[in-house]
C-alpha cells in the first residue's frame, strides 16, 4: 500500500511527477443547476502536500465534494491509489484512506470532544482498533485530552479546527483534505493549524488543501493547483505556481491588489491574506 | 379548590408524559431531517383507530394490542418516507414538508372516516373505566398506566439514541447532517428509520388518547395543534425541551380550566404558541434553535 512520501519531492528545482495518488480527468459536476465543474483534471502527487487556490465560487468545495463521494460527477474520473472512486459511498472512500475536513466547522456540537474524535472512527468495525487510535490521537493533540469531557460546541473556533484534524486521524488516513483550514483564525492559531498540517504530512500522509490565503498555503506547499469558473487554470509545483506573474497578481495579494479599491478577486474574505509573516 | 387543582396537576403531569412521547417523534423527525410531520396528528387519531380494531374485534388487550399497532406504524412510516420524503429537495424540505405531510393526512383522515364514520368512540378496558382514590379525588387508571408507558417508551428511545451505535449516527445527523456523511453516516439511511421511530410512537399515544378522550376521524387537528406548539415551544429539534413543555402545557392548560374556566384552557395552547414565537422564537425549554441556515 502507498505510504511512505516518495523521496524525489524534496527540494527546490524541476519537479519529477511521480504517478498521482489521487487523480481527477475530467471531472464535471453540479448541483443540479448547471455544471460547477467543467472539466477538472489534475493530480494530486503521493507524499506531496498539494493546495488548490481560485477565486470564491470556483468550485474548489465542489471538487473537494466529488472525491469524497458527497457529490456524483456527472462525467468524468476520480482515481485513488489506480481504483475509480466514481460511484463509491462516502464509507467505502473512507475506507480507501480518503479523509476530509470540511470548510465550515462540522463538530458535532452537543457531543463532548471525546464523543467528536470517537465519531471519526465510526465506519470501522474494530473497538479495540478505535480505542488505540483514540489514544493515539489524544496523544497528539493536547487539547483533545485536555478538554475531552466539554461539549464541542464550547470550543473556540481554532480548538474545534484542531479536534477535526483529531477526529480525522482515527482512520490512520492515506490522504487527508482540507477545506480552507485557516478560515476565520487568528494568525497565532493559523500557524498551530499549519504545523499540524505539516505534522500529519511528516507521518506520511498525502495532504490536499484549499486555501483562501494562497500565499501561505501555496509555501506550505510542494505542488499547487489554480482553479477558475470550474476548471484548472494552472498546476505545477508550489514555486511554480507562485512564481506564475499573472497569478501573483491575481491571487497572491501581490502589488496591483494591494489598493484600497478591493477589486480582488478572492472577494470579501481576503482579509487575512498575507496575515501570516 | 384545592383538589381540583391538585387534580389538574396530577392529571396535567399525566397526560403530559403521553404528549412528550407523541411530541417526542415530532421533534426528533425535525431535527434529523428538516421535515415537519402535519400527518402526525391524525397518526396518533390511526393508531387509536388500530387498538380500537384490535381490542372491539379481535378482542386483544390495549396494551398487548401494541406489540401489533407499534410495528405496523413504524411500517406505515418508512412507507411514507420512501414514497414522498425523500423526493423533496434538500433546499426548500421544510416548506413542502408541511404540504406534503398535510396531503398524507388528508388522505389518511378520509380513508378512516370511511370506514369508522363520523361517530365518536373511546377504548374501552377495565383500567379506562375504574379509578382509585388520591389526594382527593378519584384518577381513572389508565391515566397512571398510559404514563408509565410513555415514560417506558421515552426511555427506550433514549437508550437507543444515546446508548447505541445506530443512536450515535442519529444524533450526528441531527447537529450536522454535512459532517455525518463525512464520517460515513448513511443520512438517507437513518432519516428513514428515524422516520419510522418518529411515528411509530404515535401507535402507543393514540392508544393512550383513544382510551383517555372519545375521538372520531376528525381528532387529528386538535392533536397535531397541540404538538406543534409543544414542539416549538421546546424547541424544534429539541427532545429535551419537548418533554419539559408537554409538561408545562398540559398542567396550564389543567389549571385554567378550573381555576377559570374550560373555554380558555383550550385556547392557551395557541396563546402559549403566540407568545413564545414572538418573545423567543427558538422555544423556551430548548437552547438548541432550529437548524441555522
Ligand atoms: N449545495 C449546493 N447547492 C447548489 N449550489 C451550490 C452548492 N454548493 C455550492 N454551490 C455553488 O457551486 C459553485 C461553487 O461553489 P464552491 O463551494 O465549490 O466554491 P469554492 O471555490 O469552494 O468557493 P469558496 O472559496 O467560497 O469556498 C458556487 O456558485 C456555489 O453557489
Ligand atoms: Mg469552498
Amino acid at each position: 500500500m502507498a505510504r511512505a512520501p516518495s523521496e524525489e519531492l524534496a527540494g527546490a528545482g524541476p519537479v519529477p511527477r511521480p504517478p498521482g495518488l489521487l487523480v481527477l480527468e475530467g471531472v464535471v459536476a453540479g448541483y443540479g443547476g448547471g455544471d460547477v465543474l467543467r472539466g477538472v483534471s489534475f493530480s494530486v502527487p503521493q507524499g506531496s502536500i498539494t493546495c488548490v487556490v481560485g477565486p470564491n465560487g470556483a468550485g474548489k468545495s465542489t471538487v473537494l465534494a466529488a472525491i469524497s463521494g458527497i457529490l456524483r460527477p456527472r462525467r468524468g474520473d476520480i482515481r485513488f491509489d489506480g481504483r475509480s472512486l466514481v460511484g463509491r459511498t462516502p464509507r467505502e472512500i473512507l475506507g480507501r484512506g480518503v479523509v476530509q475536513v470540511p470548510q465550515n466547522h462540522s463538530l458535532f456540537r452537543e457531543m463532548t470532544v471525546r464523543e467528536n474524535i470517537e465519531m471519526g472512527a465510526f465506519t470501522l468495525g474494530d473497538r479495540a482498533l478505535a480505542r488505540r487510535r483514540l489514544e493515539q490521537v489524544m496523544e497528539m493533540f493536547p487539547v483533545a485530552r485536555e478538554r475531552a469531557r466539554d461539549k464541542a460546541g464550547a470550543l473556540s473556533g481554532g480548538q474545534q479546527r484542531l479536534i477535526e484534524f483529531a477526529r480525522c486521524l482515527m482512520l490512520d488516513p492515506l490522504l487527508v483534505i482540507l477545506d480552507e483550514p485557516s478560515m476565520g483564525l487568528d494568525p497565532r492559531t493559523l500557524r498551530t493549524v499549519f504545523a499540524t498540517i505539516r505534522m500529519m504530512h511528516d507521518q506520511g500522509r498525502t495532504i490536499l488543501l484549499v486555501e483562501q490565503n494562497a500565499r501561505a498555503g501555496l509555501r506550505l506547499s510542494t505542488h499547487g493547483v489554480v482553479l477558475e469558473n470550474g476548471v484548472v487554470r494552472l498546476s505545477g509545483s508550489g514555486r511554480e505556481v507562485l512564481d506564475n506573474p499573472e497569478i501573483g497578481a491575481l491571487y497572491l495579494g501581490g502589488g496591483i491588489s494591494a489598493g484600497p479599491t478591493g477589486q480582488h478577486p478572492a472577494g470579501p474574505r481576503s482579509g487575512h491574506e498575507g496575515g501570516s509573516p | 379548590m384545592g383538589g381540583a387543582v391538585a387534580k389538574a396537576v396530577v392529571d396535567g403531569v399525566l397526560t403530559g408524559g403521553v404528549y412528550a412521547l407523541m411530541a417526542a417523534g415530532l421533534t426528533l423527525i425535525f431535527g434529523v431531517m428538516d421535515i415537519i410531520n402535519i400527518a402526525q396528528g391524525i397518526l396518533v387519531v390511526l393508531g387509536a383507530y388500530l387498538s380500537y380494531v384490535l381490542s372491539q374485534d379481535l378482542g386483544i388487550g390495549l396494551f398487548l394490542g401494541l406489540l401489533i399497532t407499534i410495528p405496523s406504524l413504524f411500517v406505515i412510516g418508512v412507507a411514507v418516507e420512501w414514497a414522498f420524503m425523500r423526493r423533496l429537495q434538500e433546499r426548500e424540505r421544510t416548506a413542502l414538508s408541511i404540504l406534503v405531510t398535510y396531503g398524507v393526512a388528508i388522505v389518511i383522515e378520509g380513508i378512516l372516516e370511511l370506514i369508522f364514520g363520523p361517530n365518536y368512540v373511546q377504548l374501552r378496558a377495565w383500567y379506562v373505566n375504574q379509578s382509585f382514590h388520591v389526594l382527593g379525588f378519584y384518577l381513572p387508571y389508565i391515566y397512571v398506566f398510559g404514563f408509565a408507558l410513555a415514560v417506558f417508551l421515552l426511555g427506550v428511545l433514549y437508550l437507543i439514541l444515546y446508548r447505541s451505535r445506530f443512536g450515535r449516527s442519529v444524533r450526528a445527523s441531527l447537529q450536522d447532517r454535512a459532517a455525518a456523511r463525512l464520517v460515513g453516516v448513511n443520512v438517507e439511511r437513518v432519516s428513514t428509520i428515524t422516520f419510522g421511530i418518529g411515528i411509530a410512537v404515535t401507535a402507543a399515544g393514540g392508544m393512550v388518547f383513544g382510551a383517555t378522550n372519545a375521538f372520531n376521524a376528525n381528532s387529528g387537528y386538535d392533536l397535531i395543534s397541540r404538538l406543534l406548539t409543544i414542539v416549538i415551544l421546546g424547541g424544534l429539534g429539541s427532545i429535551g425541551g419537548a418533554l419539559g413543555a408537554a409538561v408545562f402545557m398540559t398542567v396550564i392548560e389543567g389549571l385554567v380550566a378550573v381555576l377559570w374556566s374550560p373555554v380558555w384552557a383550550t385556547l392557551v395552547f395557541y396563546a402559549a404558541l403566540v407568545l413564545v414565537l414572538v418573545i423567543k422564537p427558538v422555544g423556551i425549554f430548548g437552547q438548541r434553535a432550529a437548524r441555522a441556515q
